[in-house]
Parts: C-alpha cells; sequence; structure tokens
C-alpha cells in the first residue's frame, strides 16, 4: 500500500486548490438548481442561484468572506460592470428629452425610498451614521436581477423596458451618493470641503474611465460588427481593464462601466447587439454573481430585533418605490396598471447594494458593521423574493413570452422555455 | 348572413390604410407597444382613425375619405407626425416597410381583441405569421356593378402596385430573393388570391350565399382577396401593396391607383373576362420576385414585356386622368423611380449592403419615415 501511495504521489502536481474545487462544484450545484427552479416553476433561474448560495452560506461555506476583498471583490466587480455596462447602454438620453417625466418618475422613487427607509431608520433606532448608508443601499433596484428575470420569461414591452431603466437609473443614484458617502464616512472629523477632493477623485476616474472605454468600443465598432463573436470578446476585455484600473486608481468600476454603456449609446446610436453576442462568458459572471452575494449575505447573524428591522425596512422600500413610481407616473405615457407592475419588478436588491454595502464597511467598520447586520439579510431576501416579485410582476403586466397559466409544470414542459 | 347593400360613394374618392410596424429604439426588433401607442394617440384629435392590428407590435392608420392624393397626404402626415411623437415619448421608432426584415414570428403575441384570438384559435402559427404590413388603398365607385368591373379591371395592374409598393424582401434575418416577400404570407390563408370573375352585384351576392351556406365564410372580412368590394363602403380595395417606408410614397400609389380608377371609368378600355386571370398567378408572383424587374405576360394577347415597361406605358395613359385629379406629381414621382430601377426593397437592399446588419437597416428606415 505504502507503494502504491509513494508511486501515486510521484504524479501529483501543484493544482488551483481546493477552493477553486469548491467553487467550481457549487457553481454545478447552483447551475443544476437553477435550471430546475426554472423548469419545474417557471420562476428565474436567479433564483436557484441565490438558494445554493444562501444554503452554502448558511452551512459555513468559506470561500467567500465579508467584506469582499481581492479576487472575490474583483469578480463581482467585474460581473456588475458588464451588466451596468449592458444596462447603460439602453439609457437613450434623447428618451428624457422627449420624455422628460421618466427622469422626474426615477429621481421620485428613488429620493421617497432613500427617505422612507432613512427615517424609518431613525424609528427603529438605527444609528444615524448606518441610516443613511442603509437607506442609499436600499435605493439600488437592482438590474442585474431584472435583467434575468426579463431573459428567463423572455419578457418584452413598456413595463419591462421602464423597469430595466429605472432601476439603472437607481444604481446610478445610488452608486454616485453611496460612493460620496463612504468617502466623507471614511475621513470622520475632517469639514465638508476636506472630504470634496476625494469625493470628486472617485467621481473622476470613474467618468475618465468610464469614457475612455466607451471611446476604445466605439473606435472598434467602426470596424468590427457588433454581432461579431470577436467584438464581445473585445468588449468583455475592455470592460475587465477598466474595471481594474478603476478600483485601483480610486474611481468606481460599476459607476465606471455604466456612465461607459451611457456614453456609448449617445456615441454610436445604432442598434445594440452585443448582449446577444457576450454568451456564455457573462451568463457565467452572473451567476458566480449571484451565488456569491447570497453566499456572503447569508453570513450575516441574525435576530430577533433584527429581523424585524429587515421586514420593516423591506415594506418600507416596497411601499416607497410603488408609490415613489405612481406618483412620478403622471405624463410619462404609462398606465397606472402599468405603473403598478414597474414599481413591484423594482424590487429586487442584490449585488449593487452589496457592494454599497461593503464600501461603507471599508469606510468605517463600526459603522459598517451595523449597516451589514441589517443590509446584508435584506439583500439576501430581496435577491431572492425581489426576483419572484419581478417575475411575479412581468407575468401580471402580460409581456412574458407565455401567460402565467401556460407555465410549465413539470417534465413534460415545453423545452423552447430554455433560453 | 346575406351580403351588405352596397353602398353609395363618390366616384373615385381615396381611403387609405397603413400598417405599421413599432420597434424597439434599442435593438430594432418589433416591440409590443401598440396598446401604449394606442393610448396616447387618442389624446391627440386627427383625421381618420388609428386602431390595433393582428399582434401587439402592429399599428394600422387610416384617412378619412379623400378625394385626392394630396389630401392623403395632408392627413397622413399629421397622423405620422403625432405617431412619431407618441413613439418618442415611449422610446420606440416607428417604420413602415411590408416586413419586419428580422423578427421572429413565434416571439409575437396577438393583441387582446376577440376578433383576433378567433382568428387565432382558426389559423394558428399563421396568425402569428401575418405580422406582416401593407398598404389598402379604397376607391369610391359608381355603384355595385360598375365596383365589381373595376375591381376586375384593376386586377391586369396588380403586379404594378406590387413592384411600386415592394418593400418586404427581407424575412426572419434573410434575404428572400423577393421584393415583396410579405404576399407569399397571405397567400397561405385558405381564402386569398383573386375574387371570382362576376361582373354582376347579382351574381356576387349569389356566390356570396353559396359560401356562406357551406358555413366557412360569414362576412367579407373572411375574404384575404387580392382586391375585395366592400359594400359598406362603396368602395373597392386593394390589398396586395406592402407598407411603403414614407407616407409620399403611400399617397403617390393612391395617386397613381386613383388615375387608374378614371381611366377606367372615363374610357371603359377593356371588358374583363375569366381569361385575364390564366396569367394572374404568374404576373403576381414575377412582380414579387422580381419586382420592377419582372416580366410581364399581357393577358389579351400574351405578350411578354418588362413590367417597368408596361407601367411607364400605363403611366403615358393615365397621365391626364392624372392631371385632372391633381395626381400628376405623385405619378412623376414614381415614373422616376421606375425609370431609374428604384422601390424600397431596392433601398432596403442597399441599406443592408452598407451596414451588413438589419437592425441599422430598420434604424434607418425609422428615420426615413419620420419625414
Amino acid at each position: 500500500m505504502n507503494e502504491l501511495m509513494s508511486f501515486w504521489g510521484q504524479w501529483l502536481r501543484p493544482s488551483a486548490g481546493l477552493p477553486t474545487v469548491q467553487w467550481a462544484l457549487l457553481l454545478a450545484v447552483a447551475s443544476t438548481c437553477g435550471y430546475l427552479v426554472y423548469r419545474h416553476t417557471g420562476l428565474p433561474k436567479v433564483v436557484g442561484y441565490s438558494i445554493v448560495g444562501m444554503v452554502a452560506g448558511l452551512l459555513g461555506f468559506s470561500g467567500a468572506q465579508w467584506p469582499l476583498q481581492g479576487i472575490g471583490l474583483f469578480i463581482m466587480e467585474l460581473a456588475i460592470s458588464i451588466v451596468l455596462f449592458d444596462a447603460g447602454g439602453r439609457i437613450p438620453w434623447r428618451w428624457f428629452r422627449h420624455n422628460p417625466m421618466v427622469l422626474v418618475q426615477s429621481i421620485a422613487e428613488s429620493a421617497l425610498t432613500y427617505f422612507a427607509v432613512y427615517w424609518t431608520m431613525l424609528w427603529l433606532n438605527v444609528p444615524h451614521e448606518a441610516a443613511g448608508p442603509i437607506a442609499l443601499v436600499a435605493m439600488a433596484a437592482s438590474p442585474a436581477v431584472v435583467t434575468r428575470v426579463v431573459a428567463d420569461t423572455r419578457a418584452a414591452g413598456p413595463v419591462t423596458d421602464r423597469a430595466i431603466v429605472l432601476a439603472t437609473l437607481s444604481t446610478l443614484y445610488a452608486l454616485t451618493l453611496g460612493g460620496a458617502h463612504a468617502e466623507m464616512l471614511s475621513r470622520p472629523g475632517s469639514r465638508f470641503f476636506e472630504t470634496i477632493p476625494p469625493v470628486m477623485v472617485m467621481f473622476g476616474v470613474s467618468i475618465v474611465v468610464g469614457a475612455l472605454l466607451s471611446g476604445l468600443i466605439r473606435i472598434a465598432l467602426r470596424y468590427m460588427s457588433p454581432e461579431s463573436e470577436n467584438t464581445s470578446i473585445l468588449v468583455l476585455a475592455l470592460i475587465a481593464a477598466s474595471t481594474a484600473i478603476a478600483a485601483h486608481l480610486g474611481g468606481s468600476a460599476p459607476l465606471a462601466a455604466l456612465i461607459g454603456g451611457m456614453l456609448i449609446k449617445q456615441l454610436h446610436p445604432r442598434p445594440w447587439a452585443l448582449p446577444r453576442q457576450l454568451g456564455t462568458a457573462s451568463s457565467v459572471l452572473t451567476m458566480l454573481m449571484f451565488v456569491l452575494v447570497s453566499t456572503v449575505a447569508a453570513q450575516a447573524d441574525w435576530n430577533l430585533a433584527i429581523a424585524g428591522t429587515v421586514f420593516t425596512l423591506i415594506i418600507v422600500r416596497l411601499v416607497a418605490k410603488a408609490m415613489g413610481v405612481g406618483i412620478g407616473n403622471i405624463g410619462t405615457g404609462a398606465s397606472w396598471r402599468q405603473a403598478v407592475w414597474v414599481g413591484a419588478a423594482m424590487m429586487p436588491m442584490s449585488s449593487i447594494a452589496l457592494l454599497i454595502a461593503s464600501q461603507f464597511m471599508a469606510a468605517s467598520a463600526s459603522t459598517g458593521a451595523v449597516i451589514s447586520s441589517i443590509a446584508l439579510p435584506t439583500i439576501l431576501l430581496m435577491e431572492v423574493f425581489g426576483a419572484v416579485i419581478a417575475t411575479v410582476a412581468l407575468y401580471r403586466a402580460g409581456e412574458t413570452h407565455k401567460p402565467w397559466a401556460e407555465l410549465p409544470t413539470g417534465p413534460s414542459g415545453d423545452e423552447h422555455r430554455e433560453s | 348572413m346575406s351580403l351588405e347593400a352596397f353602398h353609395h360613394s363618390e366616384p373615385l374618392t381615396l381611403g387609405v390604410e397603413l400598417e405599421l410596424q413599432l420597434v424597439s429604439t434599442h435593438d430594432y426588433d418589433l416591440a409590443p407597444y401598440a396598446e401604449d401607442m394606442l393610448r396616447l394617440m387618442h389624446k391627440t384629435p386627427l383625421p381618420g382613425s388609428v386602431v390595433p392590428e393582428m399582434t401587439n407590435s402592429m399599428i394600422e392608420i387610416s384617412t378619412d375619405v379623400c378625394h385626392s392624393c394630396s389630401e392623403v397626404l395632408s392627413q397622413l402626415t399629421p397622423i405620422r407626425d403625432a405617431l412619431v411623437k407618441s413613439a418618442d415619448k415611449l422610446n420606440i421608432a416607428v417604420v413602415g416597410g411590408g416586413t419586419h426584415p428580422f423578427q421572429q414570428w413565434h416571439e409575437r403575441r396577438i393583441y387582446d381583441k376577440p376578433r383576433f384570438h378567433e382568428l387565432s384559435a382558426l389559423y394558428g402559427y399563421l396568425t402569428k405569421q401575418f405580422t406582416i404590413f401593407g398598404q389598402h388603398v379604397h376607391i369610391g365607385c359608381p355603384d355595385a356593378d360598375a365596383a365589381l368591373l373595376m375591381l376586375h379591371r384593376m386586377s391586369r395592374y396588380i403586379p404594378h402596385c406590387i413592384a411600386l409598393s415592394a418593400s418586404s424582401p427581407y424575412v426572419q434575418g434573410q434575404d428572400t430573393q423577393f421584393d415583396s416577400a410579405r404576399l407569399n404570407s397571405v397567400f397561405a390563408f385558405p381564402l386569398s388570391g383573386r375574387a371570382p370573375c362576376v361582373l354582376h352585384w347579382t351574381d356576387f351576392e349569389a356566390y356570396f350565399d353559396k359560401m356562406t351556406h357551406t358555413g366557412v365564410v360569414k362576412s367579407m372580412k373572411d375574404f384575404y382577396w387580392d382586391i375585395r368590394p366592400k359594400p359598406e363602403y362603396g368602395t373597392i380595395e386593394i390589398r396586395v401593396f406592402d407598407t411603403p417606408l414614407t407616407i409620399e410614397r403611400a399617397a403617390a400609389l393612391a395617386g397613381y391607383v386613383q388615375s387608374l380608377g378614371a381611366w377606367f371609368l372615363n374610357e371603359q378600355p377593356f371588358t374583363p373576362q375569366e381569361d385575364d386571370y390564366l396569367v394572374y398567378t404568374y404576373n403576381r408572383f414575377q412582380a414579387c420576385r422580381f419586382g420592377l424587374d419582372a416580366v410581364y405576360v399581357d393577358p389579351p394577347t400574351g405578350t411578354h414585356m418588362q413590367l417597368r415597361d408596361h407601367i411607364l406605358q400605363t403611366m403615358d395613359k393615365i397621365a391626364p386622368y392624372a392631371e385632372q385629379l391633381g395626381a400628376s406629381g405623385a405619378v412623376e414621382l414614381l415614373r422616376k423611380d421606375v425609370e431609374a430601377g428604384q422601390n424600397d426593397a431596392r433601398w432596403l437592399r442597399d441599406r443592408q449592403r452598407e451596414e451588413q446588419m438589419l437592425a441599422e437597416v430598420s434604424r434607418q428606415a425609422s428615420i426615413k419615415f419620420r419625414g
């Protein structure tokens, strides 16, 4: 036996290590679970991914630690950047010229969410320093979840389009204000004017990197077809590079990608064919992001007081978003019924909220801990249930490929629903 | 159900219907925005009407009764402008053309209206494949018999109408090699094609009674003929036109039809007969396939000639009537294109040759539609 082990030992080589095996297996399980959830319930695959991540986190999976750092942080930033670059490319500025009420609607729902959550947190005796950041985290609806739900249900229409745009804009505000707030939090005792330069550096770097990203892609699209696989690889590579550079230079990588996407839409008004081509690589990254988020978020400590605060926050956020979308709906060209479903479709929270919370954690460990204790469980619940609510909203709005009644309930389901 | 009496209409009056595409400004695929467009459009007082069509990425606009093609254009212009304004508000675009170049029929959703659901139940996937976009031109006739005479005379000029309006070379992302592939989708319907060659309304009523007795049809709406009488309006309705890329061309086509009608009524140039239809399907196919470069077989003589030459000859014959009706400019616009071998199908192919991306072709077509 010893001889056999000795012989075998000669063949062993250093490998990527146990964490790689753990992550690979976790992703395999998540992928299977996502498929089964989708196949048997019609709910989007992201629900399956999140459930697997949540279970892994609750079981003490050690592959991802809070606060995020190193390669885990980079992967999440990269996945968010890809989603936000695509989401930014869906926001034509000319639309706001023709329909400024959509911008008003977006500001109304974000502002109402912020203030409603902020005051609720104060009412629940959450410290003032933490209440603001938690409100900013709650402001961000998740374009990542919404776009995955849209892809899985093959939804299209006014509610779908508006939910994606409003979620993206709320993300823009949350990233901008969250970045600025985190910078100020990291400099306690500084006077207001002393916090301005670092905030300006954060924005400046993000804008410059975003502009550079869009400029390079614009040049590439002069010579390369947006429908080519090589163009997709180029875009993915440039987003990866900009993510690393923006983070390294003190900017916000997701903000840079979002600005890059919005700029390219203005510089290059031709049809946006990239999402269809970004393919499996971006799908794997996105799945990894959802698993990572729920794994990390599940590590939060639960107790009765936290649970009460989290459920109150979720209810207040739901009502505030719905009211904000409803109030701002006047003059936007959408019906009241559509406004209700848009508000519901904006419930999901996920990676961007986690990233903003992570910024606060990095800025101040003590305040960050309070923020995390409330934000993480909220994100966990709203990644899973937010996706379910958004799915129901799109079905009820009649914008999915098939109506709710025709969803498969067993193995004999329509295979064409697989995307 | 018996056939409705043929109502009175002023001869040679015009009514134009245009089916239009609603597309996303993100990827320029069809977008299900018909309900939202209708809601916004109903807030603006306009001539004519705006109504839903079979699937919810389509919309149909129509004029009131017009006396000239310039009046048609004067009605279509504010409707077009209101459409564009509403589309801008919803962040979508409106596009002409007989087909959407790359939409997938199975992704379409039937508009929520009882008749469309009934048709979907009967025709299955054909209803979703009916996401095609045509222009219908109604022309007023003095009486019922004159309408049938006008209908069958007009049948000889169906290839003209097809070639001049052809704007559907692409289907499901492929160049079909047809200038008007749209009509192939119409041909799949069992009651499509040509009307029976009867020249008296009493005979037509008898035919209609026999058809309703079989239970196959309930009303005139069940006939998908290339030209059909429309007794409730006192018109015949020509349905072979692809929707052009611009309303200017749509009005010009109406002017061409009106001038043809005036020529028929004034000169009674020939008496239609069943044998005219011997070459009808062949001529129709040629016009769909090759557009202005088609071969035209003259029904009475069997002579083969270039369709574009026959169109130009016809334009010479109707020129005096076009002048009387104020349609000279419209006919001249079409004549220049015929001489240059140009139609909307050619324009779409040229754009695709340049851009190598059908979505971009749709975007440029949406800019062209804005005028």
